[in-house]
């Protein structure tokens, strides 16, 4: 018997759910925007990095920057990328593809996804690729799923990526880019998951 | 090309050794390490043989423990583990314990040994890391040390005794029946003298005296001995001090035990300072003392490898300056004949605490007696300016102040000190408080005891001005501990903006100040530190704790200090880049520091009335 399409869909994210965090490859991504609104704004770079449950390599690391950017206006005040820097970059449909291609099988994580998901949906769309992680997680929704659990009020900026990463005494960067921020995105959900943990077995579903 | 990642290459190179590698070192570990989050659930994940890595800690805090649990290292950011294996390919001893879950760059053997293959610092840096910790490791196992061994682990056990009515015929028959170099004289079990084979020799022999006389006629009177329960050091010092090589061993009741010889020290011990020693003594000519003390350096250096009580190379140091003082003594006197009358050399300052390190200069005097002729101090200006020149020939700097017998102010009768030491006692500018300082840290080298004797407890009298006090009281506390307010190491800057402690003159000396200050007030006459902190226990001046506590922080301060003139960093003499400590030995600093303050404020409190 073949079972419907959206059945086998629904069948295969449930047995992704009770996946062991540990068996697992993980790349965290984060990109440097023009702006917030996805349908105006630009990607000004893109910078990823694979990770497991026990160690982030360094190695892998890679940062592009989209040499098509059509306007930066008032943005390189946040990212401090200026045109000059950006006719060293490349594509963005090279830089897409070789997302597609990190990222195809892997848990994507990102810290505020629904943003930079958004933009890269946007993108992709445009040269006509999909990219498929086999999960997205999302390293402020889970910090703000823990915050409630303990019923403390959550402020408007206490889930910034900087804010989270106090609350585990993780180091505090200086540095703001796509690079920094992607490894500030792995460390958290590392010592997210300890945290969560305790030790024990935790599921991927433990984390969505 | 990999991205290096800002944040991780700018705390890569503030580390040793990267901040003083080319930026391409740096940039190489900063893109192959990998980051792990190190908790009490996956550590035992790393630290495997199976795969051997460098960590660096970038967060949260670790216990390295060593086989048996015991701490070997407090882990803090900045810290480097796991590479005694990478460099000896020995297995891993260590296990972690997660104190603060952080953390930790991590970088595999094979870059490790790119590194290490490129650039020769990096791998000069963990050689030497390794070394350290090996010796912090050995100095934890404090009794396999030979010199903290007991003496009666080491001495020759059943005591070879004679009564003092024996023939020295019996003597030498009694040596050879038991093939020792000497005998005990006692009586009673109560020592009374000893003899060797040297004596033997010298005294019987050479002299052509009848061997049916008695012992006593030929033996050792009084001699020096050392108790069972003793440090081989102690008994090390003793033999360096006086010169000997035949130590009596007592128990408490002051029964003889048996002998501890030189000859048992040597199969201690690889160097021998002792026969160094006696070489001195032995030397026929300037020129052979130079000789012999040129080699002072390196057999501190062999010594020091040795012993884990580093504050002894003070006292080893001492002994022979003392040494060759006494023997270019010996050499004035044979060129010009012996001395016309009474005098006694005497030292000063470090040397007289017995402190002195490869850098110390000469602080001496001469004490000569009230009713000399000027042709008899024509005598001992010669004697000044030849022991003088000839100690800076053997490497022992000439004193910038002047403070040596060779200047005239320091060839002083019993009455020119004492109107001197009154001077400064009576007006304590701050020119009399320095000069107090280096005075009354005061030892007898050579010559007639008994005049010293009689100088010392001349001076003990004089030193009774409340208002003296009080004015040292303040001038320690014009000197501080480079503490800031949250326990901050204050640092200094040298030309080159090296950051450095200055251990002697911010620690060492401010104790020093505050025990000789104590110890005047006590009326104790002893110039080393330690041992006037011993004394001063018997005494009303200072509780038990804090005694223990300046001794603690005394003998440190003191083992840093030495450590890091041996492994001469560039920086001045005596400091110390705090960036260099391990994290444990950094809070042990700043423990140390806290206590002196205290310290400090208590000897303001009690003499100055706090009046500051």
């Amino acid at each position: 018997m073949i079972l419907p399409y959206w059945l086998q869909k629904m069948y295969r994210h449930a047995k992704l759910k009770q996946c062991d965090f540990k068996a697992l490859h993980y790349v965290a991504m984060d990109l440097e925007l023009t702006g917030l609104d996805v349908n105006k704004c630009e990607i000004v770079s893109v910078a990823w990095l694979n990770f497991d449950s026990l160690n982030i390599s360094l190695h892998t690391a890679q940062y592009y920057l989209n040499k098509e950017v059509k306007s930066l206006a008032q943005s390189p005040i946040y990212h401090g990328i200026d045109e000059t820097m950006l006719e060293q970059g490349d594509k963005l449909e090279n830089i897409i593809l070789r997302l597609a291609q990190v990222v195809e099988g892997q848990v994507l994580v990102c810290h505020n996804a629904v943003l930079d998901w958004a933009f890269i949906k946007n993108a992709s769309n445009v040269i006509g690729v999909e990219i498929k992680p086999r999960a997205i997680l999302d390293t402020m929704l889970i910090e703000k799923r823990r915050l409630t659990s303990t019923g403390q009020p959550i402020a408007v900026d206490s889930l910034t990526l900087p804010a989270c990463r106090k609350r585990y005494q993780l180091p505090d960067y200086q540095t703001h880019n796509a690079l920094v921020d992607t490894l500030a995105t792995a460390e958290l959900l590392l010592a997210q998951v300890s945290s969560i943990s305790a030790g024990k077995r935790i599921k991927l579903a433990d984390l969505m | 090309m990999t991205p290096e990642i800002a944040e991780v290459k700018q705390f890569v190179v503030k580390q040793m050794p990267f901040s003083q590698l080319p930026d391409a070192a740096s940039y190489f570990f900063a893109t192959h390490l990998e980051v792990i989050y190190l908790t009490q659930h996956n550590q035992h994940q790393w630290l495997r043989d199976t795969q051997l890595n460098l960590y660096l800690v970038r967060s949260g805090s670790f216990d390295l423990l060593c086989a048996r649990g015991e701490i070997v290292m407090r882990l803090a950011e900045g810290d480097y583990f796991g590479y005694p294996s990478l460099l000896t390919g020995e297995a891993i001893k260590s296990q972690l314990r997660v104190t603060a879950p952080g953390l930790v760059y991590v970088l595999k053997a094979a870059d490790f040994d790119f590194l290490r293959a490129e650039y020769k610092q990096f791998e000069q840096y963990f050689v030497k890391a390794h070394t350290n910790r090996l010796l912090s490791v050995h100095y934890k196992q404090i009794r396999d040390s030979w010199s903290e061994k007991k003496v009666s682990e080491v001495m020759h056990k059943g005591a070879v005794t004679l009564p003092p009515c024996a023939s020295i015929y019996e003597a030498a028959k009694t040596m050879s029946e038991h093939s020792v170099s000497s005998v005990i004289v006692s009586d009673n079990n109560k020592l009374l003298g000893v003899v060797t084979d040297k004596d033997l020799r010298n005294r019987v022999l050479a002299k052509a005296i009848d061997p049916a006389k008695p012992l006593s006629c030929i033996m050792t009177k009084s001699p020096k001995y050392i108790f069972e329960h003793n440090r081989v050091f102690s008994a090390l010092h003793l033999m360096l001090k006086h010169n000997i090589h035949h130590l009596p061993v007592l128990n408490e009741h002051l029964v003889p035990l048996g002998m501890l010889t030189s000859t048992d020290l040597l199969r201690q011990q690889k160097s021998d300072p002792v026969q160094l020693i006696a070489k001195i003594h032995k030397a026929q000519s300037v020129a052979q003392l130079k000789l012999l003390a040129s080699q002072v350096p390196l057999l501190l250096k062999s010594f020091a490898n040795n012993i884990d009580d580093m504050s002894l190379l003070g006292k080893l140091l001492s002994s022979l300056s003392d040494a060759l003082t006494s023997r270019l003594i010996v050499l004035y006197q044979q060129r010009h004949g012996p001395a016309p009358c009474k005098f006694s050399w005497i030292c000063f300052g470090s040397q007289a605490r017995e402190e002195q390190t490869l850098h110390s200069d000469q602080d001496n005097g001469l004490l000569l007696f009230d009713e000399i002729t000027d042709e008899q101090k024509r005598y001992f200006a010669g004697m000044g300016e030849f022991v003088c020149a000839h100690l800076a020939q053997c490497g022992i700097r000439t004193c910038p102040g002047n403070i040596m017998a060779s200047n005239e102010a320091c060839r002083g009768t019993i009455s020119q000190w004492l109107t001197r030491f009154e001077t400064w006692l009576h007006a304590p500018t701050p020119k009399a408080m320095l000069n107090c300082k280096i005075y009354f840290d005061m030892r007898f080298i050579d010559g007639a005891d008994s005049l010293y004797s009689e100088f010392a407890t001349k001076l003990t009298k004089l030193v009774k001005n409340d208002l003296f006090f009080a004015a040292m009281a303040s001038d320690i506390n014009t000197n501080s501990v480079p503490l800031g307010l949250f326990q901050q190491f204050k640092l200094e800057k040298d030309q080159q903006q090296h950051k450095f402690l200055d251990l002697k003159r911010r620690g060492v000396v401010i104790i020093n100040d505050i025990v000789r200050l104590y110890a005047l007030k006590a009326r104790i006459y002893k110039a080393n530190t330690q041992e006037r902190l011993e004394a001063l226990l018997d005494s009303q001046q200072l509780s038990k704790k804090d005694i223990y506590d300046l001794k603690d922080c005394w003998r440190f301060l003191t083992q840093l200090r030495l450590k890091t003139q041996l492994e001469s960093e560039p920086l001045p003499e005596n400091c110390i880049n705090p960036e260099c400590l391990t994290s444990l030995e950094k809070h042990q600093l700043k423990e140390a520091f806290h206590l002196i303050k205290q310290a400090q404020q208590a000897c303001a409190f009690k003499f100055a009335r706090g009046s500051l």
